[in-house]
């Protein structure tokens, strides 16, 4: 099964996170090109290398259809694979291994991986009262014979909160629940977030009374449990190992991968505990030759704490069940045996929308190339990173090895 | 008729809403692979099978998980805060997303038993599948609000602490974090939104059409003013437990900040608390603040912060 580990992430560029009322607006062809600029320059590449591209569909503001041929014209690129995903915050992993796989069977030269999440001008014509408005429902549809649209939203089932809520209560009721843990999970993140100046939580740190004092949302999730979205965006390039490069940055490599797609609401899921991240996380781990203890770090997907909980069990880290006492007893910060979410997490970064799992890699990548200042890891060689999207309806796993 | 979302059948799904407009469930189960469907499908999610036949069940299962929120998920939803958001599993199998009624949060618990509550939302048009315990009664026909609301439990009449409006230690010693009871509830309607609209002149579409708002706002359905939910205050009972003394005026003096920092969707149950924010000595009296918070019933964010200063002298 797999690949040869020929393919490599070797650029990367990332927004710093910014709020949306601040956060300068661009249509997001030119944010793709701004984007690409930088990872380019990040990678030593030249553009007229780039012959792949990965972007998202859904989100994209130019265009619903024939995107990547839109995309690649206004870059000015022509490409041997063009590809569009739609995957949440899944997508950023998903395009890794897409586009590695593509290098691997000899598709294509370097693909980009691109995401962009700031705000788009707003047409002359558009009432901003109905961007609103259609903007309400999030990530449900409410088209007419959309399954969601007439059995979960007349009911109020709607919006990630309650999703993951829900499975969390169902957790508690199976294996028990330590609020401190949860909250242990943010503490710990934020303590890597003060030693990443790029974090919307910089210079904020918290304890675990400030966690378990803030607001419930949804029983048990408190709101600092919940990531605050931002305006941003995120691209990373994926290539040959040896393609002809201008600067001497670590590659990436790409040794594994894995994703499994379950259901739309946890609701449907067979058994909402056992999340996609098992089969993914296995089939990476299989793939790559190396187990989880093997890791010298973990970028966990981290919209909720929850999310956090049972990846940490279900990729293989800890037993399932025992996710609680993992945290407690284990250090999680850069400081720690167990360095999990070094940038601080998506917690403590900031999400910006789809490209918010894409911050998980980047970490990774840079970890891996050494950059990461006051946050760095001595021992950094192999890096596990898991993307999330809907409620924990898909999943994607990669390992990642410097070369 | 509220403004939330309403299920619109297909015609693969109809017989199961026509099922629950006669207080029955029925789902599919595939004919070749004997797998119970839910949501209805025209296939079998099991075998692909297109071989599906309608079977009336009991309802009745056990409840898989839940979770109370503590903002509404949608706007229109206010009027059940705390929503209880539930999955029940049928019995033969298939999970189902409802809510729970008629059930106090210690009432719940993951794993116990529950039975269906047919909630004619929309009598002869739409009905709903809720949950309750086996032993509970639940009606929620008619004019019934969604949730069974929960009897209003009157202050009881306490001895309130006399304080002379001179002794300023005394009066001082008021100031707390703390809030009041709550008051009593009270429904702001339509109608008293329609009524508020004509006496200020603020007919704004935002308050007054559900029709537009349904289709236009945010909201997804129309809400009060923020005036007027501030007014209301004189509808709304708070028990106190102290009463300023030995003053010839009582001067209200308007408001040091007063913020609406949530709305409230026509058809919401209000209530209220207070607690004094400041005492201080002035010129012509003493100057007491008092920080009214009106919210919706089950919400823990307020609609109207108001600080109110009132002088006496």
């Amino acid at each position: 099964m797999g690949i040869r580990g020929d393919a490599a992430i070797v650029g990367c560029a990332q927004y710093k996170p910014e709020k949306y009322s601040t956060a300068p607006k661009a249509f997001h062809l030119d944010q793709i090109a701004d984007l690409a600029h930088l990872a380019l320059k990040d990678a030593g590449l030249e553009a007229q290398q780039i012959d792949g591209l990965v972007v998202t569909g859904s989100y994209l503001n130019e265009a619903r259809q024939f995107v990547p041929a839109m995309v690649g014209e206004y870059l000015g690129l022509k490409l041997n694979f063009g590809e569009v995903i739609d995957l949440g915050g899944a997508s950023g992993v998903g395009m890794a291994w897409r586009a590695a796989a593509a290098i691997e069977l000899g598709l294509c030269e370097a693909v980009l991986c691109v995401i962009p999440m700031r705000m788009a001008p707003l047409g002359p014509d558009v009432d901003p009262m109905a961007m609103a408005m259609s903007m309400r429902y999030g990530g449900h549809s409410t088209t007419f014979g959309a399954p969601e649209a007439e059995f979960d939203i007349p009911y109020g089932h709607m919006a990630q909160n309650a999703g993951y809520a829900m499975i969390a209560k169902r957790y508690a009721a199976k294996y028990g629940y330590d609020p401190r843990a949860m909250a242990k999970i943010v503490v710990d993140q934020r303590t890597n977030a003060q030693a990443n100046p790029d974090a919307v939580f910089y210079g904020q740190p918290l304890t675990i009374e400030d966690v378990l004092a803030s607001r419930m949302v949804a029983d048990p999730l408190h709101v600092l449990e919940i990531v605050m979205p931002i305006a941003g965006g995120a691209a990373f390039i994926v290539s040959r190992r040896d393609i002809r490069r201008s600067n001497g940055n670590r590659p990436a490599l790409i040794r594994g991968f894995g994703e499994h797609i379950q259901s739309k609401s946890p609701t449907y899921a067979d058994d909402m505990l056992h999340t996609p991240i098992g089969p993914a996380s296995k089939k990476a781990f299989e793939m790559s030759g190396f187990k989880p203890s093997d890791m010298h770090m973990a970028q966990i997907y981290d919209c909720y704490t929850i999310t956090v909980l049972l990846s940490l069990e279900d990729a293989g880290f800890c037993p399932k069940g025992t996710g609680m006492k993992f945290v407690l007893e284990n250090d999680l910060t850069y400081k720690g045996n167990f360095p999990m979410n070094t940038h601080g997490g998506q917690l403590s970064f900031g999400q910006a929308g789809a490209a918010g799992g894409m911050s998980q890699l980047i970490e990774a990548v840079h970890q891996i190339q050494g950059r990461c200042g006051e946050r760095q890891l001595k021992k950094h060689d192999l890096a596990y990173v898991s993307g999330t999207g809907g409620v924990m309806s898909e999943q994607t796993a990669l390992i990642l090895q410097g070369a | 008729m509220s403004n939330k979302p309403l299920p619109l059948p297909t015609e693969t799904s109809r017989p199961y809403w026509e099922a629950l407009k006669a207080h029955r469930v029925d789902i599919q189960q595939c004919g070749d692979c004997g797998h119970w469907i839910f949501f209805p499908r025209q296939h079998c999610p099991h075998c692909f099978s297109h071989n599906l036949a309608w079977k009336t069940i009991s309802g009745q299962g056990t409840l898989l998980t839940y979770t109370t929120t503590r903002i509404p998920t949608l706007p229109e939803f206010t009027d059940e805060m705390p929503q209880q958001l539930a999955v029940v599993q049928l019995d033969e199998g298939p999970h189902v997303n409802t809510t729970l009624v008629g059930l106090a949060e210690d009432e719940i618990r993951i794993g116990m038993r529950v039975k269906p509550v047919f909630h004619d939302v929309d009598p002869g048009k739409a009905t709903l599948l809720r949950y309750t315990g086996p032993d509970k009664h639940v009606d929620l026909s008619a004019a019934a609000p969604a949730q069974a609301a929960a009897p209003v439990v009157e202050a009881p009449a306490v001895t309130r602490r006399q304080i002379n409006f001179r002794d300023l230690e005394a009066m001082k010693s008021l100031v707390s974090e703390e809030y009041s009871a709550w008051s009593n509830e009270f429904t702001v309607t339509q109608e008293i939104i329609n009524q508020f609209a004509a006496l200020s002149g603020d007919d704004y579409w935002i308050h007054t059409d559900p029709e537009k708002a349904k289709k236009q706002s945010p909201f997804g359905t129309t809400i009060a003013h923020g005036a007027l939910v501030q007014v209301l205050t004189s509808q709304l009972s708070i028990p106190m437990t102290w009463e300023v003394t030995g003053f010839n005026n009582m001067v209200n003096y308007g408001s040091d900040k007063l913020r609406f920092p949530s709305p409230v969707p026509s058809g919401s149950r209000i209530r209220a608390r207070c607690r004094v924010k400041a005492v201080e000595q002035v010129k012509s009296g003493t100057q007491l603040t008092l920080e009214i918070c009106i919210h919706v019933v089950g919400m823990e964010r307020p609609s109207v912060i108001n600080e109110l200063v009132i002088l006496y002298m």
